[in-house]
């Protein structure tokens, strides 16, 4: 730690370094016995993570085409044989996805939900670890205080949520009664439910995002912002032309994490509205799991939401990082 | 576990084992065993509450060890809410399974015609069939065999608040639907509590179909019956009490809750609930005197009073490699002497005809009560797809108790859903 | 480093206000939920359905001593506690054997490897059940708790090895090189050089190792059956039966789980940030 290399900030995935010693050849490059050594310590992870996930996932994009579910997967149980009965049905459960307009709708909520929970929390988080990355008394208070949410298990915080938010004896409407406002219905009304799950992933998420962003601003070089000022740039210059880009290392992990992480936000949802009222909090996730679990197990249908949800990270995550790669940035 | 090289001698065994159990062949009936001579460790999921009665039922398994002691009980005490999904994805995989499974009543069908249940007919678990009360066998029947042994029934009542309603005037519960709306209006109008308060659950909504002649679908003429002129009136029912004001705008997230809280708090005058509530509204501030509290029978629509049926049966996995020693535990579980054990330390309603002759039985408060409101309890269509129904059926309901759909528009979005789930049904 | 970047040395009175204000009141909505969650379970057990809502009602410790001697939870906890060291120590390993490799040598598949880290995270839990389910059942893991590890690892190490690799992308390679010069393996450089110094790096990866363990549901719920083999996450839904929910227990329960995990959170916030950091302001 002690080198005088200037390390490039931010950690989460940093990367002028590589990209620098990446052009360079790294250090072992080029080796057999390196390379047999690199595989070695990958091979541990690609082993667990193959085996695990990729073979359910392989399994997946197979039964995504059949029409397998519980009752005609064979299966012999003790006494009882029951033969495989289901068949190759090619595209139809995709076919029968899109033709959906339900999906549609679910979709819009999705990507509304995704892109609310991100906004907020990563703009949120930001705004606070800028406030935090100042002088001011009370500062390691205040930032134990704003972690704390992260430090409670998801489950816990929601329930503790569900029941804050509860119209009836909750503490929210308990509050809004011993002030003589109106109640709120904050889970049962269509569109307030709708806050409501949002308000609740943003609380859930908002630590995590202001630990990751206030690192990256500390280690965003003084001297930048002195040179800035000495030049006479504004406040509102400096965010702009040094925080965002200095920043742009961890924002760019935080986005992304973030947007996988809300888009696959199976509990919130689940734990706080189980999707209702009447479906109007029911994300693709919380629709796949109905397929996967609820009633009759439609293997099929929950393998083709998980492919269409699949595929439809992989298609953000790629456009992101191409748009920044636009900007300069080597991923 | 290593199952590949085991997976001959374990099915040699079990087969050995059903055959000495009595297994599901067509021979005699197996109506006596030396439990003394019975062995192996059966592992029962128990899905009860495991502080209220989860105990009791534990003093009953350490009774049968003492009398079958060559048997090893598992107790596993899974949580309700898990354990359908639990079982489902074990059974389908073929480890981690129980031996035995406390099901739901709706879950049974499903489960024996995934084949995931043994075939109890003429096995030892199977005890005097004829003594079992017929409602409640009808949930443990499949394709004409019988998947389950019923261990306790229950059905939905009215809970009334005797004060409240005599302060609007009237001494008696309700008897009809009407009545049921002119007394919620007489005590929101004389009291200013609320008069009933609604569930948005699928089961609860059973009651107002079945008071008008409807019912989700008709499983005997494979049809389905959701959005009939009868089920319609019925959800109309439910719509008319929330709009008149009869009932309050129910809550949607945790529904049960809110009602049962509001009925204990004696914000309201009436709810529908059955037996295992019956503990849980004494402990409210509007019963501090016992007496307070009044139970029915659910008003009758215009064309007859009746609710469903509920309860749990006991069910015996089909891949289990203890039936012999599983089938002794369902049959010593479900016995008279269980039953009313059961029946008088935690008033769970006995299936068994004779269980009712019992002193101890008859002696318990909460048996009294709701006997013959059980009574009156309608068979449910006990079909493998009869856990689905519910699903659609509450969504709508919340949005009928959000004002986004009608009564016509709940039996036709549910009836158009469950044309999905039930392929080839009128 | 404590001294601010962007702030002046004084500030208004004004501005002291808004700052501390903004601060505040942000404190008061992360704090609030858990506050209530305390207070709750210091009410008697059946105090929380009221709709008459008060801070304080009767105060008790009558649900952490029923729930501490009359059930199964310190056997959650402990099976929690073993869990999830677990995973962190084999997950922190091996996520940094992997960020290692991928940030130091170049080889055919990096760019691939990264995206199939990312690509597991973005595949639906719920459809995953079923088949990680037989799975660990034909390799006789069910209920056991290194299956539960494993099932979690596959949740932990893609991230784990994202963040490390980025961690260790800051740390120079000259040290690598000074290594081999000395007669170190490429593994050996990595062991004994360059992990300790990643120490922050190393901690920021186990604190969510440990938290995504500590805190999983649906795999402990699916996987685990029993009380012996409980984690808290199942074990705790014991509490909730078919017609009701025991929340003064619940509470009490969660209050001490989350006063472990609070604490170890305290002793680390500071790596924390520094650990996302990468340290580069360090002089």
């Amino acid at each position: 730690m002690t080198t005088g290399t200037r390390r490039d900030a931010p950690g989460l995935a940093a990367d002028r370094t590589v990209r620098g010693r990446r052009r360079a050849a790294g250090p072992f490059a080029g080796r057999w016995s390196a390379h047999w050594y690199a595989w070695a310590m990958v091979a541990p992870v690609l082993l667990v993570m193959g085996v695990l996930i990729g073979y359910p996932l392989l399994r997946g994009v197979y039964l995504s085409l059949t029409d397998a579910t519980e009752a005609n997967v064979g299966r012999t149980i003790g006494m009882n044989t029951i033969p495989a009965t289901y068949r190759f049905v090619g595209l139809d459960n995709y076919v029968q996805i899109f033709s959906d307009s339900e999906f549609w709708l679910r979709l819009g909520w999705t990507f509304l939900w995704t892109v609310a929970s991100v906004t907020l929390t990563v703009g949120l988080g930001l705004g606070l670890a800028m406030l935090l990355n100042r002088r001011l008394r009370f500062r390691g208070l205040y930032r134990v205080i704003l972690i704390l949410p992260w430090a409670a298990p998801a489950f816990v915080s929601t329930f503790i949520w569900r029941y804050v938010l509860n119209n009836d004896f909750g503490l929210a409407n308990g509050m809004l009664r011993a002030a003589g406002l109106p109640t709120v219905e904050w889970l049962d009304d269509p569109t307030m439910a709708k806050v409501s799950v949002i308000l609740v992933n943003v609380w859930l998420g908002i630590a995590f995002n202001m630990v990751a962003l206030l690192g990256g601003l500390q280690s965003v070089p003084r001297e930048l912002y002195e040179a800035a000022r000495v030049d006479g740039a504004s406040a509102w210059q400096q965010f702009r032309n040094i925080t965002l880009p200095m920043l742009r290392p961890v924002s760019r992990t935080v986005i992304l994490l973030g947007t996988i992480w809300s888009f696959n936000q199976f509990p919130v949802i689940f734990l706080l509205t189980r999707g209702g009222p009447n479906g109007a909090t029911e994300i693709l996730v919380t629709a796949a799991y109905r397929d996967a679990f609820m009633g009759l197990r439609d293997y099929s249908g929950s393998a083709a939401n998980g492919m269409v949800i699949l595929v439809l990270l992989v298609v953000m995550a790629s456009l992101y990082l191409r748009s920044l790669r636009k900007q300069g940035e080597v991923w | 576990m290593r199952r590949t090289p085991l997976v001959g001698l374990v099915t040699g065994l079990a087969l050995a084992l059903a055959a000495c159990g009595g297994g599901g062949s067509a021979d005699k009936p197996v109506t006596s065993v030396d439990p003394a001579t019975v062995s192996g460790t059966v592992t029962y999921w128990d899905t009860s509450d495991a502080a209220v009665e989860g105990p009791v039922f534990k003093e009953l398994i350490k009774d049968f060890e003492s009398k079958h002691p060559k048997v090893k009980v598992n107790y596993v005490n899974v949580p309700f809410g898990e354990a359908q999904n639990k079982f489902k994805t074990a059974a389908q995989g073929g480890s981690g399974t129980p031996d035995v499974l406390r099901a739901d009543v709706g879950w049974v069908t499903e489960f024996a015609s995934l084949g995931y249940l043994a075939p109890l007919d003429g096995t030892y678990a199977l005890d005097k069939p004829e003594d079992l009360l017929p409602t409640p066998a009808g949930s443990t029947k499949f394709n004409g065999k019988t998947f389950a042994v019923p261990q306790t029934t229950d059905s939905l009542g009215l809970l009334y608040n005797k004060e409240l309603l005599k302060k609007a005037g009237h001494e008696a519960p309700p008897k009809t639907i009407a009545e049921l709306k002119q007394f919620a209006l007489d005590v929101k109008d004389k009291t200013g509590k609320t008069g009933l308060t609604l569930n948005v659950d699928g089961f609860f909504v059973l009651p107002f179909l079945y008071g008008e002649g409807g019912d989700l679908v008709d499983a005997a003429n494979k049809k389905i019956t959701v959005n009939s002129p009868q089920s319609v009136a019925g959800l109309k029912v439910i719509s008319d009490l929330i709009s008149s004001g009869a009932a309050a705008k129910p809550a949607i997230a945790d529904s049960y809750l809110a009602a049962m809280t509001a009925f204990k708090e004696g914000r309201t005058a009436m709810i529908y609930n059955g037996p295992w509530s019956t503990t849980d509204a004494l402990k409210g501030s509007a019963f501090k005197n016992k007496e307070n509290l009044g139970v029915a029978p659910v008003p009758a629509g215009s064309v007859k009073a009746a609710s469903p049926t509920g309860g749990h049966d006991y069910t015996v996995y089909a891949g289990s490699k203890n039936l012999a020693a599983s089938y002794a535990f369902v049959r010593f579980m479900s016995s008279t002497d269980s039953q009313s054990k059961v029946a008088a330390r935690l008033g769970l309603l006995p299936t068994r005809t004779s269980a009712y002759a019992r002193p101890e039985v008859q002696g318990n408060e909460l048996v009294k009560t709701w006997k013959p409101i059980v009574d009156t309890g309608a068979p449910r269509a006990w079909i493998p797809e009869g856990g689905q129904l519910f699903e659609p059926l509450v969504q709508a309901y919340q949005g009928m108790a959000t004002g986004k759909l009608d009564a016509a528009g709940v039996g036709r979005t549910v009836d158009g859903k469950y044309r999905e789930i039930l392929k080839g049904w009128n | 480093m404590a001294r601010s970047h962007t702030g002046e040395a004084r500030r208004g009175l004004g501005a002291s206000i808004a700052l501390h204000g903004t601060l505040v009141a942000a404190s008061a909505f992360a704090l609030i939920p858990l506050l209530w969650l305390v207070l709750t379970s210091l009410k008697p057990k059946d105090a929380w359905i009221s709709s008459d809502v008060r801070f304080f009602d009767d105060p008790t410790l009558a649900n952490y001593e029923y729930v501490l001697t009359e059930t199964s939870f310190p056997r959650w906890l402990l099976n929690s506690v073993l869990v999830a060291g677990l995973t962190t120590v084999i997950g922190v390993l091996i996520a940094a054997s992997t960020g290692y490799a991928i940030s130091r040598f170049r080889f055919t598949g990096l760019r691939s490897i990264l995206w199939l880290l990312l690509v597991t995270q973005m595949f639906p839990v719920a459809v995953l059940i079923v088949p990680l389910y037989n799975l660990l059942g034909r390799m006789g893991l069910l209920n056991q708790y290194p299956g539960l590890v494993l099932a979690y690892l596959t949740v932990a190490v893609p991230f784990c090895a994202w963040l490390l690799k980025g961690y260790f992308d800051t740390i120079p390679t000259e040290i690598d090189q000074a290594g081999q010069i000395d007669g170190l393996t490429p593994f050996g450089a990595f062991w004994r050089l360059v992990l300790p110094l990643a120490k922050p790096g190393l901690a920021v990866a186990a604190f969510y190792s440990f938290v995504t363990a500590w805190g999983e549901v649906a795999y402990a719920t699916a996987f685990m059956t029993g009380d012996e083999h409980y984690t808290l996450a199942p074990g705790l839904q014991q509490f909730v039966s078919q017609s009701r929910a025991e929340w003064g227990w619940l509470t009490a329960a969660a209050v001490m789980i989350t006063i472990p995990a609070g604490a170890v959170f305290l002793a680390v916030q500071r790596h924390l940030v520094s650990g996302l950091t990468a340290g580069a302001t360090k002089s």
